[in-house]
């Protein structure tokens, strides 16, 4: 019997090393297949059978970044910089807009206890549901008629359609684990909602304003179809940048490599720092 | 704590204030409406993308030329097949990310940290990643297959299995959402419960039949909603890889919206595809929401 009894646990552990082993490789192996990618010289890159081993160059990176030697002799910007700042400035100012209102709108779903504040906290999590070409064709001709196309305001108010939603859902589920009554002391003592919003929820839920912010910048910068349709040269959009690069040049994987590494650093860097904030935010604060 | 004020200690905040602090936001996110409405009335025009001069009101025109499309049944088809190939797979495989994950281990946190990885990476840029590894004769995927003898396959470049690969992507992006949702589930059983059970001589393949299954309800139905939801409008991958092609395996009906506007150029006929596959949107993740709706008022009442 313990004979048995030993061999089908170590039976158990193979198997479950083996699912892990499984897990990894799944989730691992395209990350790290393209990063060795973006750390090969072009011969490399086209080898068969792909190479595992080689000497590892920077050449890639150096061009996307700082562009070619005919771009760097013309002191051109190389256009991933630019697309990578545009990106900035659209996500960046997206996130601080989609704050300022959502502190207020997420703690007033948080703390009204009635059926209409649940139904327009359903309302928000049904903007997910819309395909997004419903707002944003006939967006294009509004744009166009109004000088909007193509401008940063334009692109940070139309990404207000992922970044608002979010962040309100993301904070009002923060804004309830925190308990009323300290609130409700302040209130006895004559602070107004402002008041007690301003220096005793927001100092207070700090982590879940990290969260939202974090989610939403990540989520607009991830976009491709609102720069597809609402940005031209002036404002491309990182994604945009590189599906367009790609298209023309079908064979540069190496900078194609590259370039995505750079892309989802942003992502990476962030689900590595905020593992636990990340979690929540990615369930729209469903899951806690 | 006896109640101070009627209306504050009921329903929370006052009404006056809970619209005013809610309203720059909605203020904000129903300016849309203005073009979601534009855009309604654009499908019963023949309007163009970029020709100048005027349009005419054609009525339902555009959506009875639907119809006879053959190209919009076949686009409503591939939406309905990606969105059920994507279900059937991501939520077992999901479940089973998240079994494993609930496993306590050494290595855990390590493991929960490389799972959200995916889920941060912009799908454009996914599926270019994947579209190097699915070459058919260069690529790093048919050369793994190699190794365990298996044919090398024609992933992306064939109508027969271009479907499958873009799902395949979808998959790997999202399925680590479904594991987390899922993971939080069974986090959420009490492990009085389950200690219970095994100190009955429940194995713990019947702990997770019996116990922690049945419990899972409601986070399915939510890994559902999102899943579903996400991939009745899925356009990023599939533009990043496929367009739509090869012969229209993998053209859904928003990649079919796109094209019809910026290909060509018709925009009231891309707004009736639009407004077409958003009644579905509605109304597939409209039901699943109250489904889900209606299992946490159960958990809240309880």
């Amino acid at each position: 019997m313990p004979a048995d009894w030993s061999l089908r646990a170590l039976r158990g552990h193979a198997l479950l090393a083996l699912g892990y082993l499984a897990f990894a490789f799944f989730v691992l192996f395209p990350i790290v297949w393209i990063f060795l990618m973006s750390l090969k010289s072009f011969g490399d890159i086209i080898a068969y059978p792909p190479r595992f081993l080689f000497t590892p160059t920077l050449e890639n990176y150096v061009e996307v970044l700082f562009g070619g030697e005919a771009e760097r002799a013309a002191g051109e910007i190389p256009d991933l910089l630019r697309f990578l700042m545009n990106s900035v400035i659209i996500s960046g100012g997206a996130v601080l807009v989609s704050i300022v209102l959502a502190v207020p709108a997420a703690y007033a779903l948080a703390r009204r206890r009635t059926g209409g504040a649940r139904n327009i906290q359903f309302t928000f999590l049904s903007f997910r549901f819309a395909p997004e070409l419903s707002i944003i064709l006939p967006l294009y001709v509004i744009y166009t008629r109004t000088g909007l196309y193509d401008t940063y305001a334009g692109m940070i108010l139309v990404h207000q359609l992922i970044t608002l939603p979010l962040s309100v859902l993301i904070l009002a589920s923060f804004f309830r684990d925190i308990p009323q009554e300290i609130e409700e002391a302040a209130r006895v003592d004559g602070a107004n909602v402002l008041r007690i919003l301003v220096s005793i929820v927001v100092p207070i839920a700090r982590p879940g304003i990290a969260s939202a912010m974090i989610i939403a910048f990540i989520f607009s910068w991830n976009n491709l179809i609102f720069g597809l349709v609402l940005a031209g040269g002036a404002t491309r959009p990182v994604t945009m940048g590189i599906l367009q690069s790609m298209t023309f040049d079908q064979i540069k994987w190496g900078l194609m490599a590259a370039s995505a590494m750079v892309s989802a650093l942003p992502g990476m860097v962030a689900a590595i720092l905020f593992q636990r904030q990340i979690t929540r935010g990615l369930t729209l604060g469903a899951v806690k | 704590m006896p109640p101070r004020r009627q209306d504050a200690s009921e329903n929370g905040l006052a009404r006056g204030t809970f619209l005013l602090l809610l309203a720059p936001a909605l203020i904000l996110l129903f300016l849309s409406l203005y073009p979601f409405l534009s855009g309604l009335y654009t499908s019963l025009t023949d309007q163009k993308l970029y020709a100048a001069g005027g349009t005419r009101f054609v009525g339902f025109g555009n959506f009875v030329r639907l119809a006879g499309t053959p190209l919009f049944w076949t686009a409503l088809g591939n939406t309905l097949t990606y969105t059920a190939l994507v279900v059937a797979i991501q939520l077992p495989l999901g479940l089973a990310f998240a079994l494993l994950l609930d496993i306590p281990g050494r290595l855990q946190s390590f493991f929960r940290s490389v799972l959200v990885l995916p889920l941060l990476i912009p799908p454009v840029v996914a599926g270019l990643m994947w579209k190097t590894m699915m070459q058919p004769q260069q690529g790093v995927l048919n050369y793994l297959l190699s190794l365990l003898g298996i044919d090398p396959q024609p992933w992306l470049a064939n109508p027969a299995t271009a479907m499958i690969s873009v799902v395949l992507i979808d998959t790997w992006l999202f399925t680590p959402l479904a594991a987390i949702i899922l993971l939080a589930g069974l986090q959420s059983i009490s492990v009085e419960l389950t200690e219970a059970a095994r100190v009955d001589g429940a194995s713990p393949w019947q702990i997770v039949r019996r116990i922690k299954l049945p419990l899972l309800g409601p986070y399915v139905l939510l890994v559902a909603l999102f899943r579903v939801s996400d991939a009745l409008k899925s356009l990023e991958i599939i533009y990043a890889t496929t367009r739509g092609g090869p012969l229209n395996a993998t053209r859904t009906l928003h990649v079919m919206a796109y094209e019809e506007a910026y290909r060509w150029s018709n925009l009231g006929r891309a707004m009736a595809i639009v407004f077409v596959l958003w009644a579905l949107c509605y109304a597939i993740s409209g039901t699943l929401l109250a489904l889900w709706q209606r299992q946490e008022a159960r958990r809240y009442a309880r």
